[in-house]
């Protein structure tokens, strides 16, 4: 294929090199009489630690294991053998399927055992297989249904695509919607920008606000909307921008505890792809805001917290990803005053409020502009 | 129905007219008309009965003259009616004993004998003779040879039921060609409609009776019904024992009473009863003179004002001996913390006696009496209007001791106040049974709650009462004498009351003789082909003076009906209940038991289970309870619910942990079905993926399962049998390797037989669990193989050989 680059093509042979290996320890475990099994890290909360040199968070040393030993464990690691012969055949023949796809071809195997019951089990058993072979899923040639995630900004870049590669520009050569971020992003060549930061923004209104309101051309901004968790391929773009243009990421979220992931997920990357953190996450991320503090100085309206929020609120002054003086500090005072506040609060001053004033004065308290 | 009572206004002649027409009713009679209470209400039961009647007879018989039974039983169709006729090879009844025996209701040796025995009132087999002689109009043929003698005797005889004597309608000598035994034959009306009551009896009798050899047969079967023995060893044999004080009652009490030679109550107590020595005896009246006389509450005394008393009490007796006698008194009583009347009495006449022998003067009765009286005033001085009042203070010190420390300490004081007042006001020697005490202490209580506006609630009471009476002595007054008990309905009470207060030694149970948990067992492996028995022996308790053991059986599976209830088999003294299943305790014990809870099905969680079992249970008792006479159910009586459930839990239990392993089992086939599919499935896969040979993956199956696997390796012509045990505990699997070829070098842990051209290795390893151990040896060219393993189940198994 044309789009085929060096690069992809050697991750493409390791992964596959990498599935077939996998199999073969399960031959070897049989062939030695002993019970084939598959050592995983624990994926909880309590066992992902900070790596200090990559500056992010990761999987800890605590495991389990999948072992045949069980009819449960059998079924697993009889189902991985099944998606590993399939990803490989993937491989061998160039194609791609979505994780969706994987859930519904499954019905097609021979065996009734391998198929799978849910498509949580499936999506699950690619992360697993993603785990024990070191290689990401979109190397895998398996994507999501579907990323959503735009860009907007004065950049410039090339994209790999099926029918060939297309240099794009994230202002000019898009519409009010902005770039689409592929699967892959690491199909996307960065050429030129004239940017001087990153701004991440979790609601679609709120990236609509800033850009009918041209923030992205007055400060040079690359607006990056999450919608929500972000993808991983969002996440991946955004640590590209910042490593190789090294551009200051800033992240602007609602000011309650579910949006706090959110950015904990872009900095330190989330607990069930912390064997990708490195990968994934951009640790510099900084937040802007709605921080319990705005709340207070701005004096914007407000919801009660619900019982559900107050309880995730103190989950994460134990999760270790916030332990730090600032999350610990907001997250104190939010317990203390009981309210929480949208992107769309700071409506209440004006409709320009936010790019004529709150935004500019906190990134320059936080040093960006 | 006729009204016997005469009434106010009606002819004055009415009483007599009816008078006429009432007369005794003989025991016989009454039964004719009352055939149902003995079990012979119709036609197919009177049948069932009647050879339940003879059997159990036999049975008895036989047992009490140590023989091992054999009977025979059989039932013929005679014109319009049934003949049948048992047979026992029982020690025979005297010629002059077997009229009555058969021919009287009511007659018979074991009425009044504690032993364990099937029958009782003697009334079983002169009532079918009555049902027999009532519908057939046919007299009883008997024969009976006793043992030793050379001829048997015969008779025919009827009931005559107006006297209740026996009429021999026949009488002679004939020659019988078994040793001993006795035979009868009676006909009477009756259908085989209770064909299997009648067979489940006879099967049921050989469960509970493995010593026995029974024979039925009867025109409905083609082959006569044979139980073998299952053992020769007979039921223990049984000793007659005296009632025990806990289980009469005050009817029976009065008659013993009456009847006894003795003449104190404590020989009385120790000759009729049993577990009763001198030292029970003499519990037993303590406990009778409290509640006969009640105790004694004892005071402090003040030394010197005693001494005062005393010595003003006592004239011309000389100044020293005097202050000798008073000084001791008041030394003595001072020295004791309370002194009850009877007590002083006593110190009273050892210091007189002190006295005599000291001073050489005489303190007769009267001074003794006057010094008792003198010191008993001063310490138990109360008038409230002098403002004497010696009462309270011991009082309050019992009281505060008895009550919570949350009470007021005036409630406190005003409780003992009252005590006092009515203590001084009631009986002169401050005596009280526990019930007056109770009265007493209530009465004080109500006054308490009522004027101090203070709860003193029935907790409090209680204390009060006990502290008081454990404080209070038992007097040493003569009880009354056997005559004077009698002769006083309250007085008998009183002593019943304290023979059921005193902890007696259960009676002994060498009067009873259980099944004992292993012949249970057999029996029941006997008749029920099923895949597991278990069975519970319980230790004897009592009730109502009677001892009694209880025994449960359980069987499951095999060949035993599922899909519906299990079968209860009841049995009382070793005779089967046939009759009303849902009347008998037993029943309801097993229904209220949570059956889910030992692995039985039990729809709504009570009721009784479902599934292939069948639960025995018996009770052993020198007198069971039933609720009729024709002794189909068992009474509800607590007691023997608590240790029917008992043992059944207890045999259950075993059940369960069957049923637990059984479980388990299938759980492992189960697994190891759905592995045996997944893990060759698996093993396509990865042999597929990564182009090599199909793995072997028997190993890795057997260490899933923690099986034992055995495996044959060869090279050239070494044999290697290797047993790897993957189970975590050790295993003893008996190999046999059958080999075509003659083996050589076969080491000397191993065995080698031939059996036409046929070698049989023999091998018994033990392989503590997680380890291997391995048979070699050689045979030379070509052989073929087939092992054989034994010892270990076959789920844990995996051969691959």
């Amino acid at each position: 294929m044309s789009a085929d680059t060096p690069h992809t093509k050697l991750n493409e042979e390791k992964a596959r090199e990498q599935l077939i290996d996998l199999a073969a320890e399960f031959y070897d475990q049989f062939e030695h009489g002993d019970i084939p099994e598959m050592t995983l890290p624990t994926r909880t909360k309590s066992n992902i630690v900070f790596d200090e040199e990559a500056g992010v968070w990761v999987y800890g040393d605590r495991t389990s294991t999948r072992s045949a030993n069980s009819v449960r464990g059998a079924r697993k690691l009889l189902k991985a053998v099944y998606a590993v012969e399939f990803l490989a055949q993937q491989l061998d023949e160039d194609r791609s399927s979505t994780l969706r796809e994987l859930y519904y071809l499954s019905e097609s195997w021979d065996s009734e055992e391998a198929q799978f019951t849910s498509q949580d089990e499936s999506n699950q058993l690619i992360e697993d297989l993603e785990i024990v072979s070191g290689v990401t899923r979109e190397d895998f040639h398996m994507r999501p249904e579907e990323s959503g995630a735009k860009v907007m900004g004065p950049l410039r870049l090339r994209e790999q695509t099926r029918r060939g590669d297309r240099d794009i520009h994230c202002q000019e050569d898009v519409g009010q919607g902005g770039y689409q971020i592929p699967n892959n992003p690491d199909t996307i060549e960065f050429l030129d920008n004239d940017a001087e930061f990153v701004l991440c923004v979790e609601t679609g209104g709120m990236r609509d606000r800033l850009v009918e309101n041209g923030f992205d051309v007055d400060y040079d901004s690359i607006v990056v909307h999450l919608g929500g968790q972000p993808a991983r391929a969002t996440r991946r773009l955004t640590k590209r921008l910042h490593d190789e243009l090294d551009l200051p990421v800033v992240v602007f979220c609602d000011g309650d505890p579910w949006s706090y992931r959110i950015y904990g997920s872009v900095a330190y990357g989330s607990i069930k792809s912390a064997h990708l953190s490195e990968y994934l996450a951009t640790p510099e991320a900084e937040y802007v805001g709605i921080r319990p503090q705005d709340i207070v100085d701005y004096d914007l309206p407000t919801d009660p917290l619900a019982d559900s929020d107050v309880n995730a609120l103190e989950s994460e002054l134990e999760d270790p990803r916030f332990q730090t003086d600032f999350w610990e500090e907001q997250i104190e005072l939010q317990l203390d005053i009981g309210k929480k506040a949208e992107q769309q609060a700071l409506a209440a001053q004006g409709l320009d409020f936010v790019t004529d004033t709150y935004l500019p004065e906190r990134l320059e308290e936080m040093g960006v502009l | 129905m006729t009204s016997f009572q005469s009434q106010l206004g009606e002819d004055q002649g009415i009483a007599d007219e009816l008078a006429e027409g009432q007369r005794e009713i003989s025991i016989a009679e009454f039964f004719e008309k009352n055939k149902h209470m003995l079990g012979f209400d119709s036609g197919a039961r009177g049948l069932v009965t009647a050879v339940k009647e003879a059997v159990d007879n036999a049975l008895d018989a036989c047992e009490e003259a140590g023989i091992r039974p054999d009977i025979y039983v059989e039932i013929r169709e005679v014109g319009d009616y049934y003949r049948l006729i048992v047979e026992d090879n029982g020690p025979g009844i005297t010629k002059e004993q077997l009229p009555k025996v058969f021919g009287k209701l009511l007659y018979g040796s074991r009425f009044h004998a504690r032993e364990q025995s099937r029958g009782q009132q003697g009334i079983g087999i002169s009532a079918a003779v009555l049902y027999s002689q009532l519908t057939s109009g046919k007299p009883a043929k008997i024969t009976s040879r006793p043992k030793g003698e050379a001829d048997a005797q015969y008779f025919e005889l009827i009931i005559d039921t107006d006297t209740n004597e026996p009429e021999i309608k026949a009488e002679r000598t004939t020659s019988w060609d078994r040793t001993h035994g006795t035979r009868i034959e009676v006909e009477m009306e009756a259908n085989m409609r209770a064909r299997q009551q009648l067979h489940d009896y006879i099967k049921h009798t050989a469960v509970v009776n493995p010593h026995a050899r029974l024979e039925l047969r009867e025109p409905g079967l083609d082959e006569p019904l044979k139980f073998e023995r299952g053992t020769d060893q007979l039921p223990a044999e049984t000793k007659e024992i005296r009632p025990h004080p806990h289980g009469v009652e005050l009817g029976t009490l009065i008659k013993m009473v009456e009847a006894t030679e003795s003449y104190s109550v404590s020989g009385f107590l120790q000759e009729e009863f049993t577990r009763v020595g001198k030292k029970t005896a003499d519990k037993v009246i303590d406990n009778f003179r409290d509640r006969h006389f009640g105790r004694e509450l004892g005071w402090s005394a003040d030394g010197e004002a005693v001494a005062e008393a005393v010595a003003a009490a006592v004239s011309n007796k000389g100044a020293d001996a005097t202050d000798f006698f008073a000084s001791e008194v008041a030394s003595t009583l001072g020295g004791r913390e309370r002194t009850s009347h009877h007590e002083l009495v006593e110190i009273v006449d050892e210091v007189a006696a002190a006295a005599e022998d000291e001073h050489g003067t005489r303190f007769g009765a009267t001074v003794r009496d006057n010094a008792v009286e003198a010191a008993w005033a001063t310490m138990t001085a109360y008038d409230e209007d002098a403002d004497e009042d010696e009462l309270t203070d011991d009082l309050y010190g019992l009281v505060d001791e008895a009550t919570s420390t949350r009470k007021d300490d005036a409630v406190v004081a005003g409780m003992a106040q009252r005590l006092a007042r009515r203590f001084a006001a009631g009986d002169d020697r401050m005596r009280a049974t526990h019930s007056d005490l109770s009265t007493l202490v209530d009465e004080a209580a109500d006054d308490t709650e009522e004027f101090d506006d203070a709860t003193f609630g029935d907790t409090a009471r209680e204390n009060v009462v006990e502290a008081l009476w454990s404080r209070m002595v038992t007097v040493a007054d003569d009880v009354p004498k056997v005559r004077e008990t009698a002769a006083d309905r309250d007085t008998a009470s009183e002593l019943l009351e304290a023979m059921r207060e005193t902890d007696i030694l259960a009676p002994p149970t060498d009067c009873l003789a259980p099944i004992t948990a292993e012949l249970v067992e057999a029996g029941l492996r006997k008749e029920f082909d099923a895949d597991f028995y278990a069975a519970a022996t319980r230790d004897a308790e009592v009730h109502g003076g009677d001892p009694f053991i209880v025994e449960a059986g359980i069987a499951y599976g095999g060949e035993l009906e599922d899909g519906g209830q299990v079968d209860l088999l009841r049995f009382a003294n070793r005779v089967p209940l046939v009759y009303q299943r849902g009347a008998c305790a037993t029943t309801d014990v097993v229904k209220r038991i949570g059956w889910r809870n030992y692995g039985l099905d039990q729809p709504g969680g009570s009721g009784m289970p479902n599934g292939p079992a069948v639960i025995m249970i018996h009770v052993a008792s020198t007198n069971v309870p039933f609720t009729s006479e024709s002794k189909d159910a068992l009474a509800n009586i607590p007691a023997i619910e608590d240790e029917i459930e008992l043992a059944v839990r207890e045999a259950a239990r075993e059940l369960k942990s069957y049923l637990n392993k059984r479980r388990s089992m299938q759980k492992r086939r189960e697994k190891q079905d759905v592995l045996g599919r997944i893990l060759p499935e698996m093993a396509d896969k990865v042999s597929e993926v990564t182009g090599r040979e199909r793995p072997n993956i028997d190993a890795a199956l057997a260490r899933i399962m923690n099986n034992v696997g055995v495996e044959r390796e060869r090279e050239g012509d070494t044999v290697r049998l290797v047993v790897e045990n993957h189970s975590d505990r050790t295993e003893n699997p008996d190999v046999t390797d059958i080999v075509s070829v003659e083996p050589a070098d076969v080491p000397e842990e191993a065995t080698v037989v031939d059996l036409d051209g046929e070698w049989f290795v023999k091998w018994n390893p033990s392989v503590p669990g997680g380890e291997e151990a391995t048979l070699e040896y050689t045979v030379a060219g070509d052989a073929d193989f087939d092992v054989n393993v034994d010892g270990i189940e076959t789920e844990k198994l995996t051969v691959n050989a």
